[in-house]
């Protein structure tokens, strides 16, 4: 039996034919508690599902799903290190990174916790040398400027967590320029390249795979560059100027990096899960060590509370199966990210990774082909920003769209009054988006009267995240709860969120156009792909007259 | 004259002792802690040569005396405190205002910054002649007895008569080799003392950069300078480059003249300036790792000269610091010799095993793989090179004050590098 044809899905689908009518407006005039009753809060995080499209009844039954699908057991698998990611068949132990160093975690007779921590240890030891300013580049200065180049995983992750974290630091740390590269067209790092200097940058190349031809061929650029500016041998800059990252010691060495400058993870951290693992060595130049080790601390409360709590308030749980809800039960396909703090800018492209390509997928873990929908279309931008781009839609095109608005309820309270008042503002326009959304112009008295296309109609859903204030340990722990929700997301649609299989032909695929882009008479492609490479081909040897 | 004064540091003993000198009964005045203990065991006299024999003999004929925060009868109070200590001086201050109702002398040698001395005079009745008088401090660490017995210039800042004859009075002995005594506000002179300070320290940071350049194009630093030099508008002091300079008075000096640029919105040229010098600082460590390309791995590496400069066992902000924490830093075995800032360095490096204090300069380049030359004392400048060639694992010079002569080194066998040549 699939699970759409399952009794907690049948009952479902029955209560959402009689919920579906109802409006938000009306949702909220019948009852005055629905945050009392919507609202949960756990490590740091108070999630408000009350303008979504739910009662009383549809959160039990969903709960009933969740319990039908056998969630408390499948979380039990997570931690525990049993095989979830089926078609490579290993587990997906990323909460096992922000584990306590004291608590062993047995993995085939090895206790990986070990292993993780001396990993950390040695992340933080390369880390201090760089704050100490004794890492030394081939010319004996100090390094000043650090360039993380990786692709996916191994960027999204440090990147929006250096940009969300970048008031943390410490006194003692120099102040290390960090920057982000990870564009397969090098267009990033030729203008980066122009703009530093050569004998005091270190690259950290992080690669999982270590074979990833979009950082490879940044990392070779960078090498390039390096030798000649230093007129050294390519060996000695490999030593010198690059720490590698990587699951594949033997193909890091390979490139050049020696073993004392490789840090290491592991094939059972996914890429999109890996920026606890020394994949978040930017993130602990940038706030320190210590830092680190908080933002470590507020994912690990958020996995204790997924762990432990009753599905019934918690947090990742409930997000997951509200998000269940309205894609399974009220066709909603669209999911927009709206941080209201400009630190968080870059967290819609992360969840995007985290969401689409763990659960992007149409196999169950069977292997048979679903017919339910899965993951829905997700993207998002800066919300105050976003008001000035694509709102218009949310308020009054056709789509149905579910959002998520989070914001920090305190900013700036170490600030003057100024800033203090723009976080208000922010505020202000978070709740009044969120709240129009949803109970569109009845918010008005006399909206009846305005013309059409004046109107609002509401009824659009979305779930409030606050934060108590923005720190290490409250990013930690909202990342951790976006993790555990689409894992319980993927465990309802009986689906694998660890593989990525439909990342993989592409490359194959552009490995033999590199061929025929090259040699363009040789072309045996369709005649669409033919004809684009013949333009590009003409264009070259107008280039060339 | 009966003399106070205040403070606990340099500035403050070579002050007391040199009054005591010239015949003042001088009581000083320190904080508790320093008054217990033996005058030996207080650093800044220690590092001074000259100081701490002279303020014993002081003492032993009853002119110089150490005391505790209590009252006198003295009308003559001399302030040398440390730069932030601007609240204690004001304490001072309004205890004398009530304690000497009129004809009070204070003159202020503090480097507060410019406006202090006028804010200290406002606590008093100048109506009653009480008056305090700036006098820069122009110490130079190692030279400080002589600096402040025969100076070549003073400067009194203040606009008062009586306490500008006064002070006249009292420096009196000390005019014998005087070129030029400079009457100006207290508010101007102290603008000027840090104006002096940072000229020089871009003296020093230009010529460094230019050696550093030189380093690149094939020309020799010192016959640059030496051209430089011979132009009057230029003149040759302070035209040595090297590998940075040190010092507490002069890097603080600078530091704080700095930030008064800052503060008033300005990009400060000393500010590039100071942070170069650091750079500077490391230049010795980078010309090694440059040679051994990269890498120092089991090297034993020689330093000669820890104290900031010549003269003196001080080795605040001192160039050795940053060049043997590089070494460290990188495994390297590190055996530094210093004719008097050795126990000064024992004490910056408690439990670090790879260091080794040597007596002996031929101590510390024994099985060496360099010797890095840091701080230029006279018994460095003409070593038996027989001895280093023999004793040193690899014949290579590293010279941070351009000391010796290059073709000479060469001739026995050394591989010389030099600041700019």
């Amino acid at each position: 039996m699939t699970i759409d044809q399952s009794p907690a899905w049948l009952a479902l689908k029955r209560h959402a034919d009689e919920v579906r009518d109802t409006h938000l407006k009306d949702m909220f005039a019948e009852d005055a508690h629905r945050f009392e009753k919507f609202s949960f809060s756990a490590a740091h995080c108070l999630a408000d599902f009350a303008k979504q499209r739910i009662t009383n009844d549809t959160l039990q039954q969903l709960i009933k799903l969740a319990e039908q699908q056998e969630l408390p057991q499948k979380i039990e698998a997570l931690f525990t290190g049993e095989l979830v990611n089926t078609s490579e068949n290993r587990p997906a132990l990323h909460t096992a990174l922000r584990q306590p160093k004291e608590t062993p975690l047995i993995l085939q007779g090895v206790d990986i916790s070990e292993e993780i921590h001396s990993s950390l240890e040695q992340m933080e030891a390369l880390v201090e040398q760089i704050h100490n300013g004794q890492w030394r580049g081939y010319d004996g200065s100090p390094i000043k400027t650090v360039v993380n180049i990786g692709v996916g995983g191994s960027d999204l992750g440090p990147l929006m967590t250096c940009r969300a974290l970048n008031l943390f630091t410490t006194d003692e740390i120099r102040d290390i320029e960090l920057h982000f590269v990870s564009s397969m067209d090098g267009s990033q790092l030729a203008r980066l390249l122009n703009q530093i200097d050569p004998a005091s940058t270190l690259f950290i190349v992080s690669s999982k795979s270590f074979s990833t031809i979009d950082t490879l061929a940044n990392s070779n650029t960078a090498r390039e560059w390096l030798v000649n500016a230093s007129g050294l041998p390519v060996e000695l800059i490999s030593q010198h100027h690059f720490i590698g990252v990587t699951a594949s010691p033997a193909k890091a060495s390979e490139w050049g990096i020696p073993e004392k400058n490789q840090l290491h993870f592991w094939d059972w951290t996914g890429g999109r899960y890996s920026m606890w693992s020394a994949i978040g060595m930017a993130i602990a130049l940038q706030t320190g060590n210590a830092n680190f080790r908080r933002l470590l601390a507020g994912a690990h409360d958020m996995d204790t509370h997924f762990r432990s709590a009753p599905l019934t308030e918690n947090l990742p749980v409930l997000l997951a199966m509200v998000g269940i809800w309205n894609i399974n039960f009220l066709n909603i396909h669209a999911h927009a990210i709206l941080p209201y703090d400009g630190r968080l800018q870059h967290l819609p492209a992360y969840l995007e990774q985290l969401e689409m390509e763990s659960n992007g997928k149409s196999v169950t873990l069977k292997g048979e082909k679903l017919n339910y929908a899965t993951c829905p279309i997700l993207w998002g931008e800066l919300g105050p920003n976003a008001q000035h781009a694509f709102y218009q839609l949310l308020h009054q095109g056709t789509e149905s769209v579910m959002c998520d608005f989070i914001a920090p309820a305190l900013r700036y309270q170490e600030h003057g009054d100024e800033l203090k008042a723009q976080h208000q503002l922010a505020l202000a326009n978070c709740l009044a988006q969120s709240r129009l959304l949803a109970l569109g112009d009845s918010v008005l008295e006399d909206a009846v009267n305005a013309p059409s296309h004046k109107r609002y109609r509401g009824n659009q859903p979305s779930t409030t995240i606050m934060i108590d204030e923005l720190t290490p340990e409250s990013f930690g722990a909202l990342i951790a709860m976006y993790e555990h929700k689409v894992y319980v997301q993927s465990v309802i649609w009986e689906i694998n969120p660890f593989d990525q299989w439909g990342v993989e032909l592409g490359k194959q695929v552009a490995t033999s156009l590199l061929d025929q882009l090259a040699n363009p008479s040789a072309a045996t492609t369709d005649s669409s792909t033919a004809g684009l490479i013949r333009f590009v081909q003409q264009q070259r040897q107008e280039d060339k007259s | 004259m009966k003399v106070k004064v205040y403070g606990a540091d340099l500035t403050a003993w070579v002050a007391a002792a040199s009054l005591a000198k010239a015949g003042n009964d001088v009581l000083i005045e320190g904080p508790e802690t320093q008054l217990k203990k033996p005058l030996q065991d207080i650093s800044a006299l220690r590092d001074e040569p000259g100081l701490l024999d002279q303020i014993q003999l002081q003492m032993e004929v009853g002119r110089l005396k150490r005391t505790g925060a209590e009252e006198c009868e003295t009308d003559i109070h001399w302030l040398a405190l440390e730069h932030n200590e601007f609240q204690g001086a004001q304490q001072i201050i309004r205890g004398l205002e009530q304690a000497v109702p009129q004809n009070l002398l204070i003159i202020n040698q503090c480097n507060f910054g410019v406006g202090a001395t006028e804010q200290l005079q406002s606590i008093l009745n100048e109506d009653a002649n009480q008056v305090v008088v700036y006098i820069p401090n122009n110490l130079q660490e190692g030279k400080a007895l002589q600096g402040f017995s025969q100076p070549k210039r003073i400067t009194i800042g203040s606009d008062n008569n009586w306490a500008i004859t006064m002070t006249r009075s009292l420096i009196r002995p000390f005019l014998q080799n005087i070129e030029h005594l400079l009457l100006m506000s207290s508010r101007e002179a102290e603008f000027t003392k840090l104006a002096i300070t940072g000229m020089l320290a871009i003296r020093i940071g230009y010529i460094n950069e230019l050696a550093n350049l030189a380093d690149q194009m094939d020309v020799d630093i010192d016959t640059i300078r030496e051209g430089m030099g011979a132009d009057p508008r230029i003149g040759s002091h302070y035209l040595a480059p090297g590998c940075g300079f040190g010092g507490q008075n002069f890097n603080q000096n600078i530091a704080r003249f700095s930030d008064i640029f800052e503060k008033r919105g300005q990009n400060s040229l000393l500010k590039t300036v100071i942070s170069e010098n650091e750079t500077q600082k490391e230049l010795l460590f980078k010309k090694l790792w440059q040679h051994y390309q990269c890498d120092l791995t089991n090297k034993t590496i020689a330093v000669w000269g820890a104290s900031f400069k010549p003269g003196t066992a001080s080795i605040d902000n001192a160039p050795s610091l940053k060049i043997i924490d590089a070494l460290l830093a990188q495994g390297v075995t590190v055996k530094v010799h210093d004719p008097e800032a050795l126990s000064n360095l024992q004490k910056y490096y408690t439990d670090e095993p790879s260091i080794h204090f040597c007596n002996n300069p031929y101590d510390a380049i024994t099985a060496a793989d360099a010797l890095l030359v840091v701080t230029e004392w006279p018994e460095y400048w003409s070593p038996d090179y027989e001895k280093l060639l023999q004793e040193m694992r690899m014949p290579l010079i590293i010279d941070g004050r351009n000391i010796f002569d290059r073709e000479a080194l060469e001739m026995y066998g050394f591989t010389y590098i030099g600041v700019g040549r």
